[in-house]
């Protein structure tokens, strides 16, 4: 398991966009998708944004979790309590 | 642009920017496979390869046709094509399928196209859950690509030996579904 804590600002500060690394929140970990085409500019089929957590989203998509597999996790998902 | 059309689309409640920009992209996802696929099926050559030749080449013909069909629908809600190629090119829906390495390596030339099909099948049912109930002719329209995509998908995944699907190749005219927004 990754070691790295990250908050849901440093999430949001990685959000594909000028040359920043396009990170995405999925059930606690974090994912780095820069290097998907389909997460270009950190926007990914027009309707989802990097530098969220897309855990409830991802239920409606037309794929599973399973894509995310593709990818390296680079940190746990700090939930909101803990980063008080 | 179809004015009354687009505020129909509107007031359903589709956000029309985010659908014309899905739209655009998977216009452009179907004629950079055109072009993709072209390259592929020059090279589906040997014993192996002339086998897959008319299904690439049905699915290329095809995807065509899916570009084709989707424009109007792009204008009618007031979007518009890039003025640049290359613009269009870099901003489609699914990667590109370019050929392997290896250009004789059947099962990776099937990876890639069977990859560039399933890229297909989601992001049109990804446009049919947004437009479900709301904006049907859109809907209409993507299904009917949804279904062709969904087939091709099963020409190449049997072809992997992933399980029987049922389908056989295109028998008749191409774009059975797609055909009617053709004319």
């Amino acid at each position: 398991m990754p070691a790295r804590q990250i908050t849901r600002e440093e999430l949001k500060q990685h959000d594909g966009r000028k040359g920043s690394p396009a990170y995405i929140g999925y059930r606690g970990l974090v994912y780095d998708v820069s290097e998907s085409f389909l997460w270009m500019d950190g926007r990914h089929q027009a309707t989802h944004l990097a530098g969220t957590d897309l855990s409830g989203e991802l239920g409606q998509a037309p794929h599973g979790a399973d894509l995310l597999q593709r990818f390296p996790v680079v940190g746990i998902l700090l939930d909101p309590r803990q980063e008080s | 642009m179809a004015k009354v059309a687009r505020e129909m689309v509107e007031k359903a409640g589709v956000n029309v920017n985010q659908l014309l920009e899905l739209l655009v992209k998977n216009a452009s996802a179907e004629l950079t496979t055109y072009y993709y696929y072209t390259i592929l099926r020059t090279n589906l050559i040997g014993l192996a390869g002339e086998g897959l030749k008319e299904i690439a080449e049905v699915a290329r013909i095809e995807d065509r046709n899916h570009f084709e069909a989707l424009v109007p629908r792009i204008y009618e809600l007031g979007g518009k094509l890039p003025g640049s190629m290359v613009e269009f090119h870099d901003m489609s829906a699914c990667p590109p399928a370019s050929l392997p390495k290896d250009p004789t390596d059947i099962k990776a030339m099937l990876t890639v196209l069977v990859e560039a099909e399933r890229c297909a099948v989601r992001g049109y049912t990804h446009v049919c859950n947004l437009t479900t109930g709301k904006d049907h002719r859109t809907y209409d329209l993507a299904l009917a690509i949804l279904n062709e995509e969904i087939e091709h998908e099963s020409w190449f995944s049997e072809f992997l030996g992933e399980g029987p699907s049922g389908h056989f190749m295109r028998r008749g005219e191409t774009s059975p579904f797609v055909g009617k927004f053709l004319v």
